[in-house]
């Protein structure tokens, strides 16, 4: 399943590649994305601060949650990170130009990230510190707002003191699970040449030239392997001279097996995304409205009571069963592998599985709140404006029916990929066929365990 | 160049213009071109606030439109007294709003009638009608607040005790009743007993107890039993109101007084456990027969002091506080036939 099979999109499709070429592609899309989230800042600021009705929190959290998770990511990867609108002012202002390629270096005042911050944990507690306050931003257009407006601000700040989007690549919250849900996407800048990148002298991809600039990501495409870090920003594909870069069609989930480039803060990320998964769907969709409100601050003490269980269940539990999991794994096997090393290349396999119980529970909410959409595209302010006669557009669940049968079809298909992943997984680090059946023997019953909890909330 | 330039453009017209253009709209021309002044009102439960804002002023024969948005549970939204105005229940995220015009001054309340949080009954707003001419409304006086005052009676008596103490003189015997007292079969068999014409003046029995009315009856009747006697006193302190004011009294009871005192006026609503004494257990005819109408009515208006019990004088008008009055009548005894 997981082959070496690849299609060359760019090959096969001229228009794609002539397009993607274009240094006007991506600006034209950023600039689209840029007035959509101006608007969101500003509805939130100065809208109605009824959620349902503000341009804001439903073009944020129901519009692009459901085209960033149900479609971009499991299909596209990280195509999002190539239109988002976030770093683009800081980005801009780093180049001096938005569409062409400005002479010279960047200006900022060249400091140099720390080494320690060179991983994904800064994006791992930022996801945390993000998602303890999400009651509140995923319902108060003020806070969203400000959240969104925040995010800008750091993005320009980091955009001037440090070189490329540093921002993106170890700050961004969102970013972070992007990368990491791209490995299993179908889509794929690669070289088609690794030789020829190695032997070539002047590499223009990591100098950038007329062109182009240097990958704002810091990656080699040369040696890319896996799509976690690249944001798809496409400059390479404008500075290669040697039209080496490709962008490919493959098996979904072909980066999990990539063994060599498996770390501890990515395995962290799987677990804080199912983690996170599983109590938002505990505390956002579940009956039981005491936690609910502890989420929405209604005291302090009650908050910090949600916030010091989320935390450690994130951080804590979830690690902690899946370290005796896979102790346990080692132990049936006997295996040479460090437990340390097996623990890490195990979490991977969690990585559809947490993919698939986000695309189910945003199946819970974006089908039934998605016909708010209509009515705040007329009326972004909940200021009684109709721009496109939407505007009274009653609120209609898309599907109601359909949604638990949504759900359980990609959780099942989320454990199935998942319990393969965990088998190829185990087949690295182990001799044989048997070996790698009995090694991946409890962490399926640990993810089809946490499949249940999911059912079990879903459809009771 | 030209297209950097295009861009360049495209770029402050969204990151400057249209800031610009939405503040601009907001504080100028939205106000200009609304044919009323909308006010929004964020209604989040007490321990978050509350309203927000709690308190505005708009000027007599000005038109306002009032949009209430609930940010954190479900809220029900009512505006008194007098206006009639309920606007039910705001979900979080929802907006409901009323478009108004006073004609003259005053000072209105809006407020939650759905229990939102242990602290629902502080939920409340002042929504003042200023005169344009300065006219100041004249302050309204409740001359039966005032009465019991004049009277001596202490209005914030423990009325799970029998408070007849405190308002009529020397301590009663507490009330037995061997079945619940009906009123239906008092209005049947009235017309056999010597009615004493202070009963069968409603005047008088708002300022006096039921039990006081017992004994009067018992008086004039020396033969009547005790069970009969109940029934036909049941029935007289029910008469005061139509079939009509009781069901829109009981609507009124419903979304404001059952939390704590309970639908059938047993006490025991979901928030009886939270308040800081035990709330009047309206279903009990030995608490009822010694509960005057006029001190009901005024713990109504005033609220009790110390008790949680808030003032709905601000909320309710009067003639709305004795039809709640006559209500908490119907819920001590049987108002129907029984099979």
């Amino acid at each position: 399943m997981l082959g070496q099979r690849r299609i060359n999109l760019l090959h096969r499709i001229p228009f794609l590649k002539n397009t993607l070429k274009s240094r006007v592609f991506q600006p034209a899309l950023m600039l689209i994305t840029l007035f959509v989230f101006t608007l969101a800042i500003l509805s939130g600021l100065f809208g109605t601060p009824a959620g349902s009705r503000n341009f804001g929190i439903i073009f944020v959290w129901i519009v692009w949650w459901a085209l960033l998770i149900l479609l971009l990511v499991p299909f596209l990867g990280r195509t999002w990170c190539t239109i988002c609108p976030i770093p683009a002012p800081g980005e801009w202002l780093q180049r001096r130009g938005i569409v062409n390629r400005t002479p010279g270096r960047l200006r900022t005042r060249r400091w140099r990230w720390p080494r320690r911050l060179k991983n994904m944990w800064l994006q791992n507690f930022g996801f945390l510190g993000v998602a303890i306050f999400s009651a509140v931003i995923l319902t108060r257009p003020n806070v969203s707002a400000w959240l969104l407006l925040t995010f800008m601000m750091i993005g320009v700040v980091l955009s001037l003191l440090y070189e490329n989007r540093i921002f993106c690549r170890y700050v961004c919250p969102v970013g972070g699970f992007i990368g990491l849900y791209s490995l299993v996407a179908p889509i794929e800048l690669r070289v088609s040449d690794p030789q020829l990148c190695a032997t070539h002298a002047t590499k223009d991809c990591i100098t950038g030239n007329e062109r182009g600039y240097s990958c704002p990501w810091m990656v080699f495409p040369g040696n890319l392997a896996r799509n976690n870090y690249c944001g798809m920003c496409l400059e390479c594909l404008k500075t290669c001279p040697k039209n080496n870069v490709v962008i490919n069609l493959r098996p979904f989930g072909s980066d999990l097996l990539v063994a060599k480039e498996r770390q501890l803060d990515e395995a962290y990320k799987a677990f804080i995304m199912l983690g996170c998964a599983l109590l938002y769907s505990g505390v956002l969709l579940g009956p039981w409205s005491w936690i609910k409100q502890w989420a929405n601050m209604d005291t302090l003490p009650h908050w910090g009571l949600y916030a010091i269980g989320f935390l450690v269940v994130n951080l804590v539990v979830l690690p902690g069963l899946f370290w005796l999991t896979t102790a346990l794994a080692r132990h049936l096997v006997g295996q040479p592998v460090s437990l340390g090393r097996l623990f890490v290349d195990f979490a991977y396999a969690l990585i559809p599985l947490g993919l698939a119980a986000w695309i189910a529970f945003s199946f819970g909410f974006v089908l039934v709140n998605g016909s708010y959409a209509l009515g705040v595209l007329s009326d972004p302010f909940g200021w009684d404006w109709n721009l496109f006669g939407t505007a009274n557009v009653p609120w209609t669940p898309l599907w109601p029916t359909l949604i638990p049968f949504l759900q359980v079809g990609a959780l099942i298909a989320g454990l199935l990929f998942a319990i393969h992943i965990a088998y190829r997984i185990a087949r690295q680090n182990s001799s044989g066929h048997r070996q790698a059946y009995l090694a991946m023997l409890p962490v399926s019953g640990f993810m089809t365990a946490i499949t249940f909890v999911f059912l079990r909330l879903y459809i009771g | 160049m030209r297209r950097e330039r295009t861009a360049l453009i495209i770029t402050l017209l969204i990151l400057a213009g249209l800031p610009v253009a939405i503040l601009s709209y907001q504080r100028w021309l939205r106000p200009a071109l609304s044919p009323t002044r909308v006010i929004d009102i964020i209604a989040a439960i007490p321990e978050a606030g509350g309203f927000q804002p709690s308190a505005f002023k708009v000027e007599a024969g000005e038109t306002v439109t009032l949009r209430f948005s609930s940010v954190d549970v479900t809220h029900g939204i009512a505006i008194g007294p007098g206006l009639g105005i309920d606007l039910g229940h705001v979900d979080p995220g929802h907006v409901k709003e009323v478009t108004l015009t006073f004609d003259r001054a005053g000072t209105y309340t809006f407020y939650c009638n759905t229990w939102c949080s242990p602290n629902h009954w502080r939920m409340r707003g002042v929504l003042e009608v200023n005169d344009p001419s300065g006219i100041a409304p004249t302050p309204q006086r409740d001359p039966v607040i005032e009465a019991l005052n004049a009277e001596g009676i202490n209005i914030d008596a423990d009325h799970t005790s029998s408070g007849m103490s405190d308002m009529d003189g020397p301590p009663m015997p507490p009330l037995t009743f061997d079945s619940r007292p009906s009123a239906f079969r008092g209005s049947e068999i009235s017309s056999r007993f010597n009615i004493p014409s202070n009963l069968n003046t409603a005047t008088w029995r708002r300022s006096h107890t039921p039990a006081q009315g017992l004994e009067l009856l018992t008086i004039a009747n020396p033969a009547i039993s005790k069970a009969a006697a109940a029934d036909v006193i049941a029935y007289l302190w029910t008469r005061n109101a139509s079939r009509a004011t009781l069901a829109s009294a009981a609507s009124l009871y419903d979304k404001n007084c059952a939390a704590c005192h309970g639908q059938t006026g047993d006490g025991k609503g979901p928030m009886a456990n939270l308040t800081v004494k035990p709330p009047a257990v309206f279903s009990d005819p030995s608490h009822m027969f010694i509960m005057r109408d006029d001190v009901s009515y005024a713990k109504i208006r005033r609220g009790g002091m110390g008790t949680d019990m808030p003032n709905f004088g601000t909320v309710f008008t009067l003639e709305e506080t004795w039809a709640l009055v006559d209500y908490l009548r119907t819920l001590a005894v049987e108002t129907q036939k029984n099979k």
